[in-house]
């Protein structure tokens, strides 16, 4: 069975929701420690899933699974802020609301709601 | 003075074309009496989508950015530049550039040679054409093909036949049957729309600031993208090359015009390089960004050669080619624009570098690879100096961070330039270019006019 994972990126908004989870000690840095992710655990059959239900998803050749819509990487982070967690647990909550993500990815095209900076 | 030191160039052909009225009163007169047309937008042969607007070509060549292109070409120019990229005149040129009505509309205009038609933009007039010539183009899909190559044709940079997935293709694939061949004169200035007027530095007034600034060397940076930093290294590092010091200007030259989806929006693609100087990344004594009105035809090497072209005209000494120059797909060698400006491409008519031949440019090819994050040296670090495995900064992996809402670091775009990536995705919904804003554009254009 792979090994299958998501990148949930942390910028600074993102940091603060979970500090104190005890996610902290599982982030990962690039450029010199100026980004900061988490990786998230994705089983094979999860992997399936993810494939099956977006069309636009790739797996690349480390194992990460990129290219779904945006509305799935928001909950992909919710999920992890909400369960504290890095595993295939947060996917799965993910896909149950898969419903309710390909009804905002089909607006994606034409609308991305703006992040709230000054 | 060192003999080593390099001057300005002149304009290519000698001198700048300038074919711009400004006295009002002298326009009238000009046009009493003459029938007139409303410029219309190139549709794709297809779907009906806008693909191209004249009205940009004819901006280009009266304010001098396309010297020593005068107008919309005579069916003999056209065909020696799809045979040696050459105008009549013998100054290299790599692009046909026609004035294109249809039947229906030449029929109903009943204009030939010696007319003066009036060209409607926007419901305003905005400029005339002196018709000496009527031709027709007969096979817009050979025409297409002619103007980029083939890999039969081109072996030495075209890779795939050229087809209605190249947005360059097709714009010439769905030109209309009649040429009105003759020079163009502007007779009522557009103006710029907030925030494309402070970026608008015609060849004459681009030179006029170089000399404001004591600027003899400058090179060079083409875009049509928000800067990340990876850019900033090529702008700032690519100076270095000069003469006996860095070169003293860099310009930026984005080239606005027709959009495709995906794109960032031309708003903020300008604004996002001034935020660079504004934030000191670049000193805003040695960096200036400008625009220039063009939709593109992805034509990598030939796009290069007219990127040439319009910044030699612009006053630089230097001009800066990357890695898939202009390009878009896999049709070129993603080095073709370098093949080109360093040993020539003899099946497109340039047995040496278009510097190197007769008629030729004066511009100096800067040929730059990548910068990417090293961790090991910790720096943005040039792929052919460092000898570490780099973090590479894909422009994919980028856009999905904007996409997603996250603040992409310092050390991959500056915070002046994300902030204003959000001040237009807040202003049009959305950060990339969707439908609704390539359609507004294209109906809105980016200029108005008064009357005359
Ligand atoms: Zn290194």
């Amino acid at each position: 069975m792979g090994e299958y994972f998501m990148v949930v990126l942390l910028d600074d908004q993102r940091m603060s929701k979970i500090r104190g989870t005890g996610l902290e000690e599982h982030i990962k840095y690039m450029f010199g420690g100026e980004l900061r992710l988490l990786e998230v655990k994705v089983s094979e059959e999860l992997k399936d899933k993810i494939l099956q239900e977006f069309d636009t998803a790739r797996v690349d050749s480390r194992g990460a699974i990129t290219d779904v819509p945006v509305a799935f990487m928001r909950e992909l982070f919710n999920q992890v802020a909400e369960k504290k967690s890095l595993g295939s647990d947060v996917v799965e909550a993910v896909l149950a609301k898969v419903d309710e993500i390909k009804k905002a990815a089909e607006k994606e095209s034409e609308y991305l709601p703006p992040p709230e900076i000054e | 003075m060192s003999r080593f030191l390099i001057q300005r160039p002149l304009p290519h052909g000698g001198r700048l074309v300038e074919r711009v009225i400004t006295d009002k009163e002298a326009a009238k007169k000009m046009i009493k009496g003459c029938p007139s047309y409303d410029i219309k937008p190139t549709l794709h042969y297809e779907t009906g989508v806008p693909v191209r607007n004249v009205y940009r070509e004819i901006m280009s060549i009266c304010y001098g950015f396309f010297s020593p292109v005068e107008g919309s070409m005579k069916q003999a120019e056209v065909e020696r530049i799809l045979k040696e990229r050459r105008l009549l005149n013998e100054w290299i040129f790599p692009y046909p550039l026609v004035f294109d009505i249809s039947e229906e509309d030449y029929k109903q205009l009943g204009v030939g040679p010696g007319d003066r038609l009036v060209l409607n933009l926007k419901g305003k007039p905005f400029a005339i054409l002196d018709i000496e010539e009527v031709w027709r183009i007969d096979n817009p899909e050979e025409l297409a093909h002619l103007t980029f190559g083939t890999p039969e044709r081109n072996p030495e940079v075209v890779r795939e036949p050229f087809n209605k997935k190249h947005p360059g293709w097709v714009i010439y694939r769905s030109l209309q049957p009649v040429v009105l061949a003759g020079k163009y004169t502007i007779i009522n200035e557009p103006k710029f729309r907030s925030p494309f007027d402070r970026f608008w530095y015609p060849p004459r007034k681009s030179r006029e600031e170089f000399d404001r600034r004591g600027w003899r060397t400058v090179i060079n940076h083409q875009t049509r993208n928000v800067p990340h930093v990876g850019h900033e290294f090529l702008m700032k590092c690519a100076a270095f090359t000069g003469d006996v010091e860095p070169c003293h200007g860099i310009l930026v030259n984005a080239v606005i015009g027709v959009k495709r989806r995906g794109d960032y929006p031309d708003e903020a693609i300008v604004e996002g390089h001034e935020a660079v100087n504004k934030g000191g990344y670049i000193k805003p004594e040695r960096h200036l960004p400008t625009i220039v009105l063009w939709d593109m035809r992805y034509g990598n090497p030939l796009e290069s050669l007219l990127h040439g072209i319009i910044r030699q005209n612009m006053g630089c000494t230097h001009h800066m080619f990357g890695r898939d120059h202009a390009a878009v797909g896999e049709y070129y060698d993603k080095w073709a624009t370098q093949i080109l400006w360093t040993k020539g491409i003899p099946s497109y008519g340039f047995p040496a570098p278009p510097t190197d031949v007769p008629y030729g440019l004066d511009i100096r090819p800067q040929n730059m690879r990548e910068f990417s994050y090293c961790p090991t040296c910790k720096e943005m670090a040039y792929s052919e100096t460092c000898g570490h495995k780099r973090e590479k900064l894909s422009g994919s992996f980028l856009r999905g961070m904007v996409a997603e809402g996250v603040q992409p670091p310092s050390i991959i775009m500056r915070p002046e330039v994300y902030k204003v990536i959000v001040k237009w995705w807040k202003h049009f919904g959305y950060p990339f270019c969707n439908e609704k804003y390539v359609v507004n554009k294209e109906k809105e254009l980016e200029v108005d006019l008064e009357d005359l």
